[in-house]
């Protein structure tokens, strides 16, 4: 009983709703898992029929195996070139199936990409992701970082580049995998059918902290979306209490604005997280940790404990420093 | 025991013998110490009598020659922009860094202190800018750009618009000490 | 017809098709360079601005000579028959070995010698033998200035007006001075250099106004234009080259002679958000003046950072080409030479206000406007319309100028990105010409253009913003473009659109070019020969080796004996100089932002220097 429960278990963990390939939420998603079918069915039955064979002929009796040979030329038996002809038909019909249910799905998912109304970049680095979504007016581009907010339904196309080494993109309930590149430019286009929270992955390795570069993806409606589309276009939230403003000012004017930027404060640097709207996502450090007081303080104080080898350094804060910088960063939302 | 048999063991303790020998620590976290490099390191000056010279600062040691604290110094060279003011090592707003010329010291604690300090002619001061671990390890780097580390340390390559031969065949040329107290 | 006829006709009609086509594409390949002499100037000759360019007195009160920005002087007692007769009157040191770019001023019977950093300035006697010095200025700037400025701690220079000198300096101040006593009158903060801003530009004084700018655009600098009260040096107004109208001072006055500049703030518009607070656009070069229509005309700098996909849209009001209003500052037309800027082509470079022969026989009021981008624009000032835009070299990073729209066409495959170097961009960086400004001659009706010849690979990288350092993201790498030649200097007929001469020179030219009536252009090259050229044939009929590179402005006055001076600084720096002046390590062909590659000979044909010459024909 035990052991029967062990392969349960393991049997499911591939099956969270929210991180899983064959949960078919978006429209490559979906056009996989009919294709996979497909595939499983043909080959399914091809399989069965091998076995079938392979049994057949280690059950049959070896008699006729001991028969010296003798000189004589015995006919094979009539059935062999019809089952030969059936067989290889059989195999011919169930490979043209197979392509062309391939390439129907192929045709499906390009037509679906084909006219994408909503254009993101996402730009992979060690070990975060820097999202950016590209409109016709430039000033009004949104960046973020960690996460991608997608509505239902509208066909996207994500530009995706590298800044260091090969990663790759994967949100396995919405589409594929496809890599980004150091020095290239490739893309994936989504097209989420069904609204709810989803979690993506970098899926090439790339480095000490590949296993926690996740990515937070919630798909809403239309209405939803565009609402947190204006309020990520706001500018920081500013300080309101002496607390806040300490943390303001040790923000912007020590370590961490030489890599962070939070909009419409003198911090500007360019190599580290968008975060202006930090306290709006879901969670920190690409997916590591859930967003809540508790992680925010330990992430701000160590974090090289909770991802080490990651780029932002252990700063080495003293307590009130501490405490006026989470203050801050929890404003904002 | 078998010949055989002896021989696997050997070949088994070998492996492990190497695969245990760590050579170097890879330090995440660094020391959060205070965030000053001793005042005690001067770039280069008389001290009367050769009285009172500072001792040598024990994280020279810990960074000098680390190849992990020399590939994030490299990282950090671009991400902070020293690479806007002296390039490659060739210099522009501000000194090359690739020659024997050294006007504020070019030992890795007076490179170090250079960092955080700032100097008169325009080097600007990265005192709470930069973590003490990450001013040590830009100047592990800087060190390397006039090959002043072992061949192993360094960087092999760079991806960069440069085209100056990789560090790992810089010639190493040892540091002439323009500090008075180490001549 | 038999078929063989038709056959033979066809092939032959064929290759007459294909030769006709070949011979056309090498014709738009690029400029053909190879010959030294063009056709002559055309008659219909283009005059300099009346208003901007009153009668030469002899003086030289600003850098520019006159408002008209010529460098034009009327003297002509030095002319190609005697001038390989000149020999040097006298000499006199700086101390500083910094890039020497500032002319000499001349007044009264006074030379003024502006100094780069730490911005000394010398007031010369010239009624006395060896014109010693009558008082010495030292406004001691920071020498923290120097770890901001990109390209050398150099001055421009100064300005004469109403008995005072007004100049800047490099820690972002504007002084003006005494010019009888030397004594400081007013000292006016405007920069600030832990923003990474310094000022090096020569100011312009008009109508009671000293209008200055900023230097900073690869230091993630915003860039503006402000006008300070010349007797009191307080700031009357200051227009910014990015952000809201209201700091662009662009209201109702403001037509753009192409739709694409037209709009409302469109300095926060064209940026993505918040990136216009660090956009560059900085005003560090040229400004002239029409004491008509009371309109200066000054351009603006590169935006940044250089690594142009971190800054999507068309990153207004950089590189272009403003006229404002001399006592408000509102804007009356802007036209961009460079929009969404991907090779830092500053558009700073001087503008010549002429009066243009218009084909109905009427005079155009227009400017000449020889562009970093390698178009020489002539445009009618007024409102900013371009009469013409050709290239004086060789360029490939863009395929024209489109006249209906005023833009210039890219050319996608040289566009830099991100993690890859694009290879053999021309032209690179400096443009076809940098900051040093060509003169204008009267006489022949030439602009005499001293600029360069140089390409450039360029690898984009993620560019960090912390204020003070510098805000660029890119590795370059400079070298000769077409031909193996640096440096040109061309000849060129405004109205006929072509080159009449140009002279190769194998070094850069970085130093401005002085015209005179006597029939002469001079210009000097970065190993140190000041050079005196016929301004109708370009034939090499004088030349004198400095001490050091030549990158300042040479002039010419009337000294107090009534002969003809001419007068030059020598000191190698600036940009091109760098590797001399910086003692920059030739190694890594990317320092001094990849000119290294390019000038890694310089160090043996010249070494460091800061001394005027003075040149005049024996008595």
């Amino acid at each position: 009983m035990r052991r029967g429960g062990a392969w349960l278990t393991f049997l499911l963990t591939g099956c969270n709703g929210y991180q899983n390939a064959m949960g078919g939420d978006g429209a490559e998603g979906a056009n996989f898992i009919q294709l996979f079918s497909v595939f499983m069915v043909v080959c399914t039955i091809m399989y069965v029929i091998v076995a079938a064979a392979l049994l057949f002929a280690l059950w049959r009796r070896r008699s006729a195996a001991l028969v010296v040979e003798d000189r004589k030329h015995h006919q094979t038996s009539a059935l062999v070139r019809p089952a030969l002809f059936a067989w290889t038909a059989l195999i011919g019909a169930g490979l043209v199936a197979l392509t062309i249910a391939s390439f129907f799905t192929d045709r499906s998912n390009a037509a679906e990409g084909s006219k994408p109304q909503l254009i993101l970049t996402v730009t992979a680095n060690q070990w975060w992701w820097d999202v950016e979504y590209n409109l016709p007016d430039v000033s009004r581009t949104v960046r973020t970082a960690n996460e991608i907010h997608l509505p239902v339904g509208i066909p996207a196309e994500v530009t995706l580049k590298s800044n260091d080494v090969i990663h790759s993109f994967w949100i396995p309930n919405l589409a594929g995998k496809q890599d980004l590149i150091p020095g290239r430019q490739t893309d994936a286009q989504l097209l989420p059918r069904k609204i709810g929270l989803y979690r993506g992955q970098c899926a090439e390795f790339c480095g000490t902290q590949h296993a926690q570069m996740a990515l937070d993806v919630t798909v809403e409606s239309k209405e939803d979306f565009l609402r947190w589309y204006a309020a990520q276009l706001k500018p920081a939230v500013a300080p309101a209490n002496p607390q806040q403003h300490a943390g303001y000012r040790y923000f912007t004017t020590r370590e961490c604005a030489s890599c962070h930027n939070i909009s419409g404060t003198p911090a500007s640097g360019q190599v580290a997280p968008d975060l202006t709207h930090f306290a709006s996502r879901r969670s920190l450090a690409a997916g590591a940790l859930p967003m809540n007081r508790g992680n925010v303080y330990g992430w701000v104080a160590d974090p090289q404990s909770l991802k080490p080898g990651s780029r932002m350094p252990t700063v080495g804060l003293k307590a009130d420093e501490l405490h006026s910088l989470v203050a801050y960063l929890e404003t904002l939302k | 025991m078998s010949l055989r048999f002896r021989n696997s063991l050997l070949a088994l303790g070998l492996v492990a013998a190497l695969t245990g020998c760590d050579r170097e620590q890879r330090q995440t976290r660094g020391k959060p110490l205070a965030e000053t490099v001793p005042a005690s390191t001067s770039p280069d000056t008389v001290f009367p009598g050769n009285a009172n010279v500072p001792p040598s600062d024990p994280r020279a040691a810990v960074y000098e020659g680390n190849a992990t604290a020399i590939s994030e110094g490299q990282r950090l060279y671009n991400w902070m922009n020293c690479s806007g003011c002296h390039f490659h090592g060739g210099g522009g707003m501000g000194v090359a860094l690739i020659d024997d010329k050294w006007r504020y010291g070019g030992r890795i604690d007076q490179i170090a202190a250079t960092i955080v300090e700032g100097r008169p002619n325009g080097m600007p001061s990265f005192r709470g800018r930069l973590t003490e671990q990450q001013v040590w390890q830009l100047a592990a780097y800087v060190r390397t750009l006039s090959g002043q580390a072992r061949k192993d340390a360094v960087s092999a390559r760079a991806d960069e618009v440069s085209n100056t031969p990789p560090q790992t065949q810089t010639k190493r040329e040892p540091l002439t000490p323009a500090d008075s107290a180490e001549q | 017809m038999r078929r063989s006829t038709v056959a033979i006709v066809a092939v032959i009609a064929v290759l007459l098709v294909a030769a006709l086509l070949f011979w056309t594409s090498r014709q738009n390949s690029g400029p053909d360079l190879s010959t030294k002499q063009f056709a002559g100037p055309s008659s219909n000759k283009v005059i300099p601005a009346r208003s901007a360019s009153p009668p030469d007195d002899g003086n030289w009160t600003m850098p520019g000579k006159d408002y008209a920005s010529t460098r034009f002087s009327a003297l002509n007692q030095v002319t190609p028959a005697n001038v390989g007769k000149l020999q040097v009157a006298f000499t006199f040191s700086t101390g500083t070995t910094e890039g020497f770019e500032a002319p000499p001023l001349v007044v009264n019977n006074t030379m003024y010698v502006v100094a780069p950093w730490p911005n000394n300035v010398f007031a010369l006697d010239l009624t006395k033998p060896g014109a010693p010095a009558k008082w010495t200025y030292e406004p001691k700037p920071a020498a923290a200035a120097k770890g901001v400025a990109c390209c050398g701690p150099v001055n421009r220079g100064a300005f004469y007006s109403n008995g005072r000198l007004f100049m800047n300096l490099l820690d972002g101040h504007t002084v003006a001075i005494d010019a009888e006593s030397g004594k400081e009158i007013w000292r006016t903060k405007l920069a600030d250099i832990n923003k990474g801003e310094t000022m090096t530009m020569a100011p312009l004084v008009a109508e009671g106004k000293v209008l200055v700018g900023n230097s900073g655009g690869e230091m993630g600098v915003r860039g503006w234009l402000a006008a300070l009260d010349a007797g009191s040096g307080k700031l009357a107004w200051r227009a910014y080259s990015t952000g809201p109208d209201k700091d662009a001072l662009i209201g109702s006055q403001y037509r753009a002679p192409y739709p694409s500049d037209q709009g409302k703030d469109l300095g926060v518009k064209s940026w993505g958000p918040e990136q216009w607070k660090i956009g560059g656009g900085t005003v560090w070069g040229w400004i002239s003046y029409d004491p008509d229509l009371k309109l200066i005309y000054y351009g603006t700098g590169n935006p940044g950072p250089w690594n142009a996909e971190q800054r999507p849209g068309d990153n207004k009001w950089t590189a272009g080409l403003f006229a404002r209003d001399v006592s408000t500052g509102q804007a009356r037309w802007f036209h961009q030479g460079a929009p969404h800027d991907l090779f830092d082509h500053d558009d700073i470079n001087e503008t010549i206000l002429v009066d243009w022969p218009a084909p109905n026989g009427q005079r155009i009021p227009a400017l000449l406007r020889p562009s970093r981008n390698g178009y020489l624009y002539v445009q009618d000032r007024r409102n900013g319309r371009i009469l013409s835009a050709d290239p004086y070299g060789y360029i490939n990073a863009y395929k024209g100028v489109d006249l209906k729209t005023g833009r210039v066409i890219p050319a996608t495959d040289k566009e830099p990105k991100t993690g890859r170097v694009v290879r053999n961009i021309c032209p690179g960086p400096p443009g076809m010409k940098d900051w040093n400004p060509s003169a204008f001659s009267p006489v022949t009706g030439l602009l005499y253009i001293p600029h360069i010849n140089i390409c450039m690979d360029m690898g984009a990288k993620n560019a960090n913003y912390i204020p003070g350092t510098p805000f660029v993201g890119a590795d370059v790498k400079m070298y000769a473009g077409p031909g193996g030649n640096r440096g040109v200097f061309t000849a060129w007929d405004p109205v006929a659109r072509r080159k009449v001469f140009e002279i190769k020179e194998d070094l850069p030219l970085w130093s401005p070019a002085l015209a005179t009536a006597g029939g002469l252009v001079f210009y000097g090259t970065m190993d140190g020969w000041l050079k005196a050229i016929d301004g109708r044939s370009g034939k090499l009929l004088w030349q004198f080796k400095t001490g050091s590179g030549i990158i300042g402005q040479p002039i010419s006055y009337r000294g107090p004996d009534g002969r003809q001076y001419i007068a030059v600084p020598s000191g190698v720096g600036g940009w091109a100089g760098a590797i001399v002046s910086a003692d920059i390590d030739e190694r890594d062909p990317t320092a001094a932002l990849g000119f290294a590659n390019a000038t890694k000979d310089l160090k043996k044909r010249t070494t460091k220097g800061g001394t005027v010459y003075v040149f005049a024909l024996p008595q």
